[in-house]
């Protein structure tokens, strides 16, 4: 029934008021089969706050949320979604998981969780840690991985979980130059290789416009939404928030160091 | 036939093939008379329920309800014994599970933080125990004691059909519902987007760990049921690596605990529950100087501090 044309997500005038406040207002965001969109703007600018509400984790003032043409979040729906919270990869260390533990999480739902998991479970899990290359570490306790690893994991146990449209939430944070990298491209082969669609909240802007398609710089409204390549400089976008300069400009000797081997050969 | 004896019969053959290769002088009687064998087979079947529990109170960061629900029980118990009930232990029973319900709905309303919760159902219960037994409860002190510290010859028929019946169940559910608590404990909110009912999980566990606290409180006593939910379940936590493995060896520690704590309990002629107490507490501290020990010597770490 949910046909390919239907877009993952359509968000129409979406309102949504936290303690009194409002943190959203008339937000309008369609997102297609197969795009790699990022999510910008500053601390408190909503773009959690618009994840959560979109999940249906949050009540909204008003606006219309359809997910696969579906406005009611029925188990069906949410199937097809897969979350990656801020707090996913911090892991109380109370529990001792396994990498394979944590991704057979992601297969459960309302109407196997009673029972023992199942072959076609497992193979989802294995194809799940093989595609997040965390196949060697599978049975190490997660709580010993690199924060690069557990990220991937955490994505592993969404993937597991069959969601064809991946909302990830700051995946960048405390990790490596080298594990931001990989995980950039595990990402990016997802999109173009797994058919998946993904939304991606990040702080670093410079690093979601090399691997997203598309931008939105949201600030309680949508200041930009467009190509990524196309996403405004620093002073447009100060304009943008009616942020006005303090300072006038003097350009003393501007120094730009000659950074050599950027692309790392992950 | 009742579930106790049901299990009684199937049990005792095996303990009485066990006993002549038993060491001590008391203790092969746990194996060979009747009241005994009952109150062995209580203390490893609340052991094994209490292992499973206890692991899932540790992840979910519960490991003091026990005690909060034991101190609740004992309230109960109180109330039951002035009331002239034979069985105190439906009223430990009915108070628990108001208690463990009641603080599960205040932890997710945020009403209040799971310890303060606890502690004020902790305190309030016991004092409401002490005080009712202190206005009416006349002459009855010996009983309080063995619920307070555990009387393994108090457990008669009935508290073990309790006992037996309350495990069993617990048992069936915890092994039924492990997967889908195990997820809603390690990320509460994407269980929820992924579907699972987690606030009725969440009141169903609440529910059992009110019966199996209850059905622990006549073998290790009010004042020590967290010896038997937390100890194994923190000893296994050391040196597991994964939930499966930390579950089997929270079973071998639990299981160690019980049956070194009867035994010399029986040939010192101390309290069982307080000796399996004491000695689940020394396993703890010997395998965590065990694997300091080995940490540091075997494979030292590149960056000390």
């Amino acid at each position: 029934m949910l046909n390919s044309t239907i877009p993952p997500l359509k968000v129409d005038k979406l309102s949504v008021n936290r303690s009194g406040r409002s943190v959203l207002t008339d937000v309008c965001i369609t997102i297609n089969q197969g795009e790699f969109v990022g999510l910008v703007g500053p601390n408190g600018g909503g773009k959690t706050t618009f994840l959560l509400t979109v999940l249906g984790l949050l009540k909204s003032k008003g606006g219309i949320i359809e997910l696969y043409g579906q406005s009611n979040l029925s188990n069906d729906v949410l199937r097809k979604v897969g979350w990656v919270s801020q707090e996913a990869a911090n892991i109380s260390s109370n529990i001792h998981l396994t990498v394979r533990e944590l991704v057979q999480l992601g297969t459960l739902t309302s109407s196997n969780m009673f029972w023992r998991f199942s072959s076609e479970q497992n193979d989802r899990v294995n194809r799940a840690i093989e595609m997040a290359g965390l196949a060697e570490v599978q049975d190490s306790n997660i709580f010993h991985l690199s924060g690069g690893q557990r990220q991937r994991a955490v994505i592993a146990r969404v993937l597991a979980s069959q969601a064809e449209f991946i909302l990830l939430d700051e995946p960048l944070v405390g990790i490596d130059r080298e594990s931001r990298n990989s995980l950039l491209k595990f990402l990016d082969t997802l999109c173009h290789e797994g058919h998946k669609t993904i939304l991606m909240i990040s702080h670093d802007i410079a690093a979601i416009q090399q691997a997203s398609h598309r931008m939105i710089f949201l600030e309680e409204r949508i200041r930009y939404d467009g190509e990524s390549s196309c996403f405004p400089d620093m002073e447009y976008l100060a304009s943008l928030r009616g942020i006005q300069p303090l300072h006038e400009t003097i350009h003393k000797e501007d120094k730009l160091y000659q950074i050599t081997n950027i692309e790392d050969n992950q | 036939m009742s579930i106790g004896s049901i299990i009684l019969n199937f049990f005792s053959p095996i303990l009485e093939f066990i006993a002549p290769i038993v060491p001590g002088e008391i203790f092969p009687y746990f194996f060979t008379m009747e009241l005994f064998q009952r109150a062995l087979i209580a203390s490893l079947l609340v052991t094994f329920v209490a292992g499973f529990l206890g692991r899932f109170l540790m992840i979910r960061n519960l490991s003091l309800i026990g005690d909060g629900l034991a101190h609740v029980s004992f309230g109960g118990i109180a109330v039951g014994i002035v009331l002239g009930s034979a069985g105190p232990l439906w009223f430990a029973l009915i108070f628990s599970i108001v208690a463990a319900v009641s603080i599960y709905e205040m932890q997710a309303r945020e009403i209040l933080t799971g310890d303060a919760a606890i502690a004020i159902f902790l305190t309030g219960m016991l004092a409401l125990g002490l005080v009712v037994l202190r206005i009416w409860g006349g002459g009855i002190q010996a009983d309080i004691e063995g619920y307070l510290f555990g009387n393994l010859l108090l457990i008669d028929e009935e508290s073990f059909d309790i006992i037996c019946f309350i495990s069993i169940m617990a048992l069936f559910l915890l092994n039924v519902l492990k997967s889908a608590l195990l997820v809603t404990s390690v990320d509460p909110l994407a269980a929820r987007v992924q579907g699972i009912p987690v606030r009725p999980l969440g009141l169903i566990f609440s529910i059992i760990t009110a019966s199996v606290v209850v059905s622990m409180v006549q073998v290790v006593g009010t004042l020590l049921v967290t010896a038997l939910l937390v100890t194994p379940a923190a000893t296994a936590h050391l040196v597991g690596t994964s939930f499966r493995s930390t579950l089997i060896w929270t079973q071998f520690f639990g299981f160690m605990s019980v049956i070194l704590g009867l035994y010399f309990s029986a040939e010192l002629e101390t309290g069982s529950g307080s000796m399996i107490a004491l000695v689940a507490a020394l396993i703890f501290v010997l395998v965590a100087i065990v694997q300091q020990f080995a940490r540091n010597v075997i494979s030292p770490s590149e960056n000390v501090n």
